[in-house]
């Protein structure tokens, strides 16, 4: 039963209502005037139905259902043929067009509508829900030129190294460099076929940072975009190393472990039951559950036996475990290996490693800080020297293993697989250590730290909001929980109204906002509303793209809208008048004796 | 008198006036000329200058005088004399060519001529020209000579721009000079600066100049850090004075405290760079046939100049194989060219440093520069000069070296019993002084031979040998005719130990410890035997030798057999192994071992505090990051930039810009902190299932 029932039955029970008290009243009149009564009885009805038809006037059939609608970078000026065009606010000052606030708001005023041919560059996110439904007729415009695409990097840890993925149009003579926030280039690169970058930079202390993505050509500066970092101390990661035997490798490990705060738990088996390092601890599951991350070589995994099976719980419920050969590896833990995952394909035997190479001195210098206490300055450039690392040319990269890390000859040399919840990565560098002697510190801690950062057991982390958002554009933070609120960069808090698992905020001005949850928080950076136009106007095109482009409902089907209100209102005012006044006057009223006037 | 003769008499005189006028006009041009070159581009411009316009003035000056020509002289004989009746013409033409008429006429004014002198005839001086340019001249060259060169005389003044707005009753600083006195050394000219930032040689000598308006009272230089500097009045001036002796921030404040803070200025200390030395000629060269002589060239450049005189370590490596010589000297040596850029070319002759075929010479510069005090000395790049051996090329290393001793000396033994067989072939074709030449020859290197061998027992057979008879065996120490302690040869042919003690690392006492004693004993006899070799030899007498000789190859070929030559190598000081332990299961003493193991302990400071501070809105420390910058000043790249920023900050902790700039500038005063990776995410509940689903049922 709709509204228009009820009222409809609302109206027909007044209008009997009143025939009834009518005809009672006529007959208990001492003198009845029945066309009076005729009278009143008739027009009652017709007041009762011209109100209906003031509330809900009758629909009347309508044509033209397709509308042209302007968006961000639509020509300015409309084309005065075809179908009526509308302008959305990111048209900006169209001349000609009729200009509506949203979407929703253009098809409520034209609601016969149901082919839009778009404008411009597309629908923002705000009108994408509204266009759902319609025909969208849309023919994009080639890619605006600048920065489509850029994916900051994820949260990282104090020093270490990370990627900034992009994409720029167009691809070919561009430059496109990182900028740390020095102002210095950091890393240079030129775009592949299709313009997709991806640079290196390198963070620093706890704390948030804006890098700079910038597009030359020609020595002229194409478009540039800046890059949050946010970095922030983990706690303290607890490793357990592994070793058959005493030896640089371990020996160098450790001190690398132990200097960048891990919480180093090493057993280094010296023969005959003995070993050495920390306190011997056994390998159990509640040991193990203890730890985040397992660095075993082959001999050990040997030697593990009966408690591999231990282990390998250990590692699906979550702990990371690196494998690390220490030369050739036997046919039973080649095998082994294999079926965690890893290809081992390729002669097993050792051969040199091809270091990659260094970045020219300008950038290398700007990717190291500055000297510390115990490492001066000239440690921490590489000697000319070239060290003899070696690999085990097994290649540790197969069909169901995920690549890691390669050497300066785009040999594999570490890939990783999950095991459950937990992973392993399988590392064939034989003397890493050598790195470290000859000044390359920084590689070494580039490729251990990658191998950990890949298996190492996973922490839950707070919220993690949208990597880029624009000022004035409405995001949605997911996964923040009851009672989360955003703090702005003017130091005001905003409370969030979650709805389901997210909630929307909507930024005012573009800065670092911080996202606080019960479980911490977590900042991020807001673009301003005019930053990144060639990845927005990209975004917007994309999506209406995908907006259904289903063929024109039959154009020769009729339809209705609601046709005006106001005839019938006013015929149910002068009715409802007539009515009044007939109630009221005395026509056919027995008349009273006249007074004399 | 010819007629030639006639005329340059009577044209002479004007001619040399005519050609000392025109010099005279020129030497004040070309003297306000030379001046001028002189000030701009110094002497030698203004020599070639002088050369070339005195040349030109002499050319000009002979062409002037040239036109003083025969239809000159006739004019002007017929203009300043009438009685010559306007006929001069005729006493310069040749005589043949003239009528009797105009002969008659000739000899009549002939006469009348010599009633004057030629003297007459000469031109006056331009008086008027050489007045006017040697005033012009003279003003141009004292102009030249006196003109203030930048940095002398009284400071000039330039207007300020400390951008402070003015306060009434508050000082300000109105003009300023600083003034560079560059160290001697350098060679650089004294400058003014109009500005208060600048950059100087390290141990430069700064004057400041300033003037204030209103009057200061006792104004300062206030050094960020360092004690602030009180200005001098001087006149309408305050002056200050400072030895650069470091890099340093400072602002001038005129009135103590009081009004706005001036704006920093900054002085960079350049310090003087160390000489570069780069080898012209390439690393290795090989002697060419024929040459006599190597000239290795060096270039050595520096920021102020390269000492002329350097030095030059030449060492040489005589000989082959084992047997090389090494002997070291330095020399010194002189450079061309300007002190910037010296170039260093010494001709080394092969004769003077006994240099010969199988040696390598390996030659190193070293300069210095002219710093004072304390000149820098750097040494050069390394440069070889190989004079290949004619021979089979010997094997490099100094391990093989070591352990071919013997073998190569075998061979040698054999060697000169062929050579003393093949001269007792050659006897008859030979006279007895060649023959005994030769032989002795053979008896030298058979003496050469000993002598090494000798070394390896300890040199105790170096001398003469022992007398073949029983007492030889009855020495004892301290038996009253001892051969006293080991005697120290200077290093000769065949020393390989000296080899060793170059470049090595002597692993036993002496070549003798390395022998077992069977092995001494054998070598003994061998060497006793090649001593009665060789005196047979230097005797002349290879056919008594070659028994000895024999003998002695016998002796060597067992030694051959015989021994082994140990060499201990040095590497891990391992705890002596306990024989009477091994195999025996006694484990006491045996256990599991910590190995301790300290991590730096490491905070990322007050530079990534203020970092963190300055991204969150809120006001950094300046004074603890102040006094971390200071600290650390060695550490980082440009600790005054920071400073600078820190204090623009101190002062305006609201103002944007400078915020942002030391924000910059703190991200390349962070270290990088190694290790830590940030945990991977955990995956929620669906993914956790998907991954234990994945493994075929998980946990």
């Amino acid at each position: 039963m709709t509204i228009e029932h009820i009222s409809a039955a609302i109206l027909v029970l007044a209008v009997l209502l009143a025939a009834v008290r009518l005809i009672l009243w006529h007959r208990a009149s001492p003198q009845p005037h029945r066309p009076r009564l005729i009278a009143l009885l008739v027009l009652q009805p017709v007041c009762a139905a011209l109100l209906f038809l003031t509330l809900y006037p009758p629909p009347v059939p309508v044509g033209g259902d397709a509308i042209r609608v302007a968006t961000a970078g639509a020509p300015q000026l409309a084309e005065p043929a075809g179908a009526p065009t509308l302008a959305l606010p990111e048209a900006g000052d169209m001349q000609g067009a009729e200009h509506v606030p949203d979407l929703a708001t253009a098809l409520r005023r034209h609601p016969q509508v149901r082919r839009i041919t778009v404008l411009g560059s597309g629908f923002t996110p705000r009108d994408m829900d509204a266009a759902s439904g319609l025909d969208v007729d849309f023919n994009p415009r080639p890619p605006p030129a600048g920065i489509v695409s850029v994916t900051p990097p994820p949260v990282a840890a104090p020093g270490e190294s990370f990627g900034v993925g992009g994409m720029v149009t167009p691809s070919s003579n561009m430059v496109v460099e990182l900028l740390d926030p020095a102002g210095r280039v950091t890393d240079v690169t030129s775009p592949d076929r299709q313009g997709h970058v991806r640079l290196t930079g390198t963070a620093r202390a706890a704390g948030n940072s804006l890098f700079t993505l910038r597009v030359r050509t020609n020595g002229r500066t194409l478009a540039q975009a800046l890059v949050p970092l946010t970095v922030r101390d983990p706690k303290p990661l607890r490793l357990l190393l592994l070793a058959a035997a005493p030896g640089p490798e371990i020996k160098y490990l450790r001190r690398w472990a132990t200097d960048a705060g891990f919480e180093v738990t090493s057993q280094i088996n010296a023969g005959g039951g003995i070993s050495l390092g920390d306190a011997p601890i056994s390998l159990n599951p509640a040991t193990l559950a203890r730890f985040d991350l397992v660095v075993i070589d082959d001999r050990s995994w040997i030697a593990l036996g009966g408690r591999r099976a231990a282990l390998m719980t250990a590692v699906r419920n979550g702990l990371g475990m690196i494998l690390r050969p220490t030369g050739p590896l036997d046919a039973t833990t080649r095998s082994q290996w294999r079926n965690l995952g890893f290809a081992l394909t390729g002669t097993n035997s050792i051969s040199p490693l091809v270091l990659p190479k260094p970045a020219p001195a300008s950038i290398a210098r700007t990717r190291l800080g500055i000297a510390t206490e115990t490492a001066p300055e000239d440690m921490s450039l590489p000697a000319d020297f070239i060290p003899d690392v070696s690999r085990l040319a097994l290649s540790p990269l197969g069909m169901t293993s995920a690549a890691l890390l390669q050497d300066g000859g785009d040999a594999p040399i570490a890939a990783w697989r999950a095991q459950g919840l937990g992973r392993v990565a399988l590392f064939t560098g034989l003397d890493s250590y050598a790195l470290v002697l000859t000044g390359r510190a920084t590689l070494y801690d580039d490729w251990w730290r990658a191998l950990a950062r890949a298996v190492i057991r996973p922490a839950p982390s707070p919220a993690s909001p949208p990597a880029i958002s624009w000022a004035g554009e409405r995001l949605s933070l997911c996964g923040t929980g009851p009672r989360a609120s955003v703090q702005q960069p003017d130091g005001s808090a905003v409370a969030l109204q979650p709805v389901g698992a997210c909630a929307a905020f909507w930024p005012v001005k573009a800065g670092w906002h911080r996202l606080i949850t019960k479980d911490g928080n977590a900042p991020f950076y807001v673009q301003p509303a005019d930053a990144l136009p060639a990845m927005r106007s990209a975004r917007d095109r994309d999506a209406t793209l995908l907006l259904p482009n289903a063929p024109a409902i039959a154009s020769e089907a009729t339809r209705n809208a609601p046709g005006t209100a106001w005839p019938f209102g006013i015929a149910w005012l002068l009715v409802s008048a007539l009515l009044w006044w007939l109630e009221r006057s005395r026509v056919g009223r027995p008349q009273p004796a006249r007074s004399s006037m | 008198m010819s007629a030639e003769r006639f005329f340059s008499h009577w044209v002479a005189p004007a001619r040399r006036r005519s050609f000392l006028d025109t010099l005279g006009l020129a030497l004040p041009v070309l003297a306000a000329l030379t001046a001028i070159a002189w000030r701009i581009s110094g002497l030698a411009a203004a020599a070639a200058l002088f050369l070339a316009g005195g040349v030109l003035a002499l050319v000009l000056a002979r062409r002037r005088a040239t036109r003083q020509d025969r239809a000159w002289l006739i004019h002007r004989l017929d203009a300043s004399r009438p009685e010559l009746e306007d006929s001069s013409a005729l006493l310069f033409s040749p005589p043949a060519t003239i009528t009797p008429l105009q002969a008659l006429q000739r000899t009549r004014i002939a006469d009348r001529l010599d009633q004057a002198s030629p003297h007459d005839l000469v031109p006056r001086w331009s008086k008027q020209w050489l007045l006017g340019l040697f005033c012009v001249a003279a003003v141009i060259v004292a102009g030249a000579l006196l003109w203030p060169r930048p940095g002398e005389g009284p400071p000039r003044l330039a207007p300020s721009q400390e951008g402070i707005a003015t306060a009434p009753g508050l000082p300000r600083l109105v003009a300023q000079n600083l003034r560079i006195l560059p160290p001697a050394y350098t060679g650089l000219p004294k400058r003014d600066s109009a500005k208060l930032d600048v950059q100087a040689p390290l141990g430069s000598r700064l004057e400041w100049t300033l003037r204030f308006d209103p009057e200061a009272q006792g104004p300062r230089l206030l050094l960020v850090d360092g004690k602030p500097l009180p200005l001098r009045r001087d006149g309408d001036n305050w002056v200050a004075g400072l030895t650069l002796d470091r890099s340093f921030l400072y602002r001038v404040d005129p009135a103590a405290d009081r009004g706005p803070t001036p704006p920093l200025h900054r002085i960079d200390a350049q310090p003087d760079n160390p000489p570069q030395v780069k080898a012209l000629t390439p690393a290795l060269t090989v002697v060419k046939a024929g040459q006599h002589s190597w000239t290795p060239a060096f270039a050595a450049t520096d920021d102020y100049g390269v000492a002329s005189s350097a030095r030059l370590r030449i060492t040489l490596a005589i000989g082959e194989g084992e047997n090389v010589t090494f002997s070291e000297r330095e020399i010194p040596v002189s450079g061309t060219g300007a002190a910037q850029d010296r170039r260093f070319a010494p001709v080394l002759n092969f004769s003077s440093f006994g240099f010969s075929a199988g040696g390598d010479m390996v030659v190193q510069l070293i300069v210095h520069d002219n710093r004072t005090p304390s000149p820098q000395e750097v040494r050069g790049p390394s440069l070889i000069l190989r004079w290949p051996s004619a021979r089979v090329p010997e094997s490099g290393g100094l391990e093989g070296m070591v352990n071919t001793t013997l073998p190569a000396y075998f061979r040698s033994q054999r060697q000169i019993i062929i050579d003393a067989e093949a001269l007792l072939k050659q006897k008859r074709a030979l006279s007895s002084d060649r023959y005994l030449a030769k032989s002795g020859t053979i008896g030298n290197d058979q003496q050469i031979l000993r002598g090494r061998y000798s070394q390896f027992l300890g040199g105790e057979e170096e001398g003469e040998p022992e007398l073949p008879t029983a007492d030889a065996e009855h020495h004892f120490d301290g038996d009253g005719h001892d051969h006293g302690p080991p005697v120290r040869h200077s290093p000769g042919f065949g020393a390989p130990e000296d080899v060793l003690a170059e470049f090595g690392h002597a692993h036993d006492e002496s070549p003798a410890s390395s022998l077992d004693p069977e092995t001494r004993a054998i070598l003994k006899k061998a060497v006793d035997e090649m001593w009665g070799s060789e005196r047979e030899l230097k005797q002349g007498r290879p056919d008594l030798a070659l028994p000895y000789a024999n003998r002695a190859l016998r002796f060597i070929k067992e030694v051959q057999q015989a021994t082994r030559i140990f060499l201990s190598r040095v590497g891990p000081e391992l705890p002596p192994i306990d024989p009477t332990r091994r195999m025996t299961g006694d484990r006491e003493g045996i256990g599991n071992r910590t190995l301790q193991l300290a991590g730096i302990k490491r905070s990322d400071g007050p530079a990534a505090a203020a970092w963190r501070a300055l991204e969150s809105d809120a006001v950094p420390d300046p004074t603890a990051l102040g006094n971390w910058v200071r600290a650390n000043a060695g550490r980082l790249p440009d600790p005054l930039a920071l400073t600078a920023a820190i204090d623009a900050v101190r002062q305006q902790p609201r103002c944007a810009a400078c915020r942002a700039r030391l924000q910059g500038l703190l991200w390349t005063a962070m270290e990088r902190p190694t290790g830590q990776p940030m945990p991977r995410q955990r995956p929620d509940a669906m993914g956790a299932r998907y991954l234990h689903a994945l493994q075929g049922g998980g946990s």
